[in-house]
């Protein structure tokens, strides 16, 4: 809910893609590294490409040799010898996107300065190769991806190296930059880094600013993440958008300040926005975290009363709230609702409706639902099974818990951790003790827990067992 | 006890769990029955339920009780007959706490 999907992102570069994946990257066989270029540069003439895929297939065999362990080694020297093997075995010439997939995958295992090294080497020895701002870009992304950087200098390096080449950095720099910060975990260097990139060269666009909001709510305290916005509304004039509300409003209410959150639908009406049903979605999730029913159907209500169309997710939201403030009935109401808007009930819809039945001990209604659930061509997924089998356990309906289990079994369905250990429990409570060690036989094998939670589980419930049996209490 | 708690427990005290996966050296028993000379309490509890399986050892008429046979006898104690929520602990007797 109110989150940016990646897909969003990616498709707009396609350097951020290349290094999607950059641990799969320097295993792959020699064939696909050199490939990778095609698949990531959709753009790019035909003709070229033809030409590059032939110079590859004569390529390969001859040089298969010491391909074949392709920067396997941080070592520099081992690269250029790579290189220079290829240059001379190549028949057709190379273009920059060889030359970026090459150093790309060496700038994946090796030191920022030997990927330096290896880019003067490879312009030396192949003079027709000019790097662009996509090769220095590469460098850029490398010297932010190291985890500890006092001051930001390899970073400023790169920087200078960049703009002394003829090449400043523009929002797809600062892009990369911050998502190579955010994920080694420098946000502070991230914020600096921005702030500066904006005043020298090119501000952040509205998907760098968004992302890089959305991981200081994660990891920052409000207060950072308000000083940031105001420092760059007072730099470059840049204003947080609808998706930046959603996400502050998301993160407010994901720790229970739901005063903030309201006071930031005020700012954000002021600002000219109107609320769409992703904003509502995320407060309704905020009210239904607190157990607040009554307020969650009021937000559908303001919902309806806007004009704003509910989607699935409003509707999910609304039942799972409703089921976990213990408000069963009202739910299922909606269930009916929901169904005469259009919207089709899904398997969370009816997880959680079974998870409010359960909590409420009605563990055979829950069954039933199950049984309507697939009647209705909604099959269940794991998530609700688990919830059936914790209901099943804690209403004592052992036997009802084993047959669903053996449906769990045959679906090849993992367990999770707080319905094994219940399921654990209850069997080792009704003397089946065979059946619990089945059971933990089934959790190691299907890898639905590690071996040391399932059998540590198992431990500590026949001792509290034997404890209970010497007390003379046992169920 | 709760299963939270139960978890808690685990994730809480590294010693627990270091007790459970810690490789340590067999006695002479124990070495000849699993074959290796060491091996970590939660390996020798999968090692030992494996082999009573296999040797099908859990009584037809009350799976909860393991008839033993004479390998499984030398190191459990030598008992003809043990219940399955025992093993745990049996086990546990051959991984003594280590001294401080």
């Amino acid at each position: 809910m109110g989150k940016i999907p990646p897909s969003f992102r990616t498709a707009k570069l396609p350097l951020t893609s290349l290094l999607k994946n950059p641990q799969s990257l320097p295993k792959q066989s020699p064939n696909e590294t050199l490939d990778q270029p095609h698949r990531h540069f959709p753009l790019s003439k035909k003709p070229i490409k033809k030409k590059h895929q032939s110079s590859l297939k004569t390529l390969t065999p001859s040089s298969q040799n010491p391909n074949s362990i392709a920067f396997n080694s941080p070592n520099l020297s081992d690269a250029k010898k790579l290189f220079n093997s290829i240059i001379s075995t190549s028949p057709f010439p190379l273009d920059l996107r060889f030359h970026n997939s090459l150093l790309l995958s060496f700038s994946q295992i090796s030191t920022n300065s030997d990927s330096l090294s290896f880019l003067r080497h490879m312009i030396k020895i192949h003079p027709s190769f000019s790097p662009d701002l996509s090769t220095y870009n590469i460098l850029l992304t490398q010297s932010c991806n190291s985890p500890s950087d006092p001051d930001l200098s390899a970073v400023r390096q790169t920087l200078d190296l960049m703009v002394t080449n003829g090449f400043p950095p523009d929002h797809v720099s600062t892009d990369l930059a911050v998502r190579a910060l955010c994920s080694v975990g420098r946000e502070d260097d991230a914020i600096e880094l921005v702030k500066e990139l904006s005043l020298k060269y090119s501000p952040p666009d509205t998907f760098t600013y968004n992302y890089l909001i959305r991981h200081l709510c994660k990891t920052r305290v409000l207060s950072t993440v308000y000083n940031f916005i105001d420092e760059m509304r007072s730099l470059v004039c840049l204003k947080p958008d609808l998706v930046t509300y959603t996400i502050l409003i998301d993160a407010v209410c994901n720790s229970k300040n739901l005063r903030e959150a309201t006071r930031l639908l005020g700012v954000l009406g002021e600002a000219g926005f109107k609320p769409d049903c992703f904003l509502y979605n995320t407060i309704m999730k905020g009210y239904c975290i607190l157990n607040r029913g009554s307020e969650a159907i009021g937000v559908y209500k303001k919902m309806q009363e806007e004009g704003v169309e509910p989607d699935l997710v409003t509707f999910n939201t609304l039942i799972f709230g409703l089921s976990k403030a213990g408000r069963v009935g009202e739910a299922r109401k909606f269930l009916g609702v929901m169904a005469e808007m259009g919207h089709f009930p899904d398997a969370v819809t009816y997880t959680s409706l079974m998870n409010g039945m359960c909590r409420k001990g009605d563990a055979l209604g829950a069954v039933a639902l199950l049984e309507e659930m697939e009647e209705k061509g909604c099959s269940p997924n794991s998530c609700t099974y688990n919830t059936l089998l914790h209901g099943l356990c804690k209403s004592r309906l052992l036997d009802r818990g084993l047959e669903l289990f053996g449906l769990m079994k045959s679906g090849e369905m993992k367990l999770e951790a707080s319905s094994y250990a219940t399921f654990i429990r209850s069997l080792c409570r009704g003397g089946r003790i065979a059946d619990a060690y089945e059971v933990f036989d089934y959790a190691v094998k299907s890898k639905s827990l590690t071996d040391v939670s399932a059998y540590s589980v198992l431990e500590s419930m026949l001792k509290s067992l034997k404890k209970a049996k010497e007390q003379g209490n046992a169920c | 006890m709760l299963p939270q708690q139960a978890k808690k427990a685990i994730a809480g005290s590294p010693k627990k769990l270091a007790n459970l996966i810690d490789l340590v050296n067999l006695p002479s028993t124990l070495r000849e029955f699993v074959g290796q000379s060491q091996i970590s309490r939660l390996g020798c509890f999968m090692h030992v339920w494996s082999y009573i399986k296999t040797n099908n050892l859990q009584d037809p008429n009350n799976r909860n009780v393991v008839n033993c046979d004479e390998e499984l006898r030398s190191i459990l104690l030598g008992k003809p007959q043990v219940e399955l929520s025992e093993l745990p602990m049996l086990i546990k007797l051959h991984f003594p706490k280590e001294p401080k």
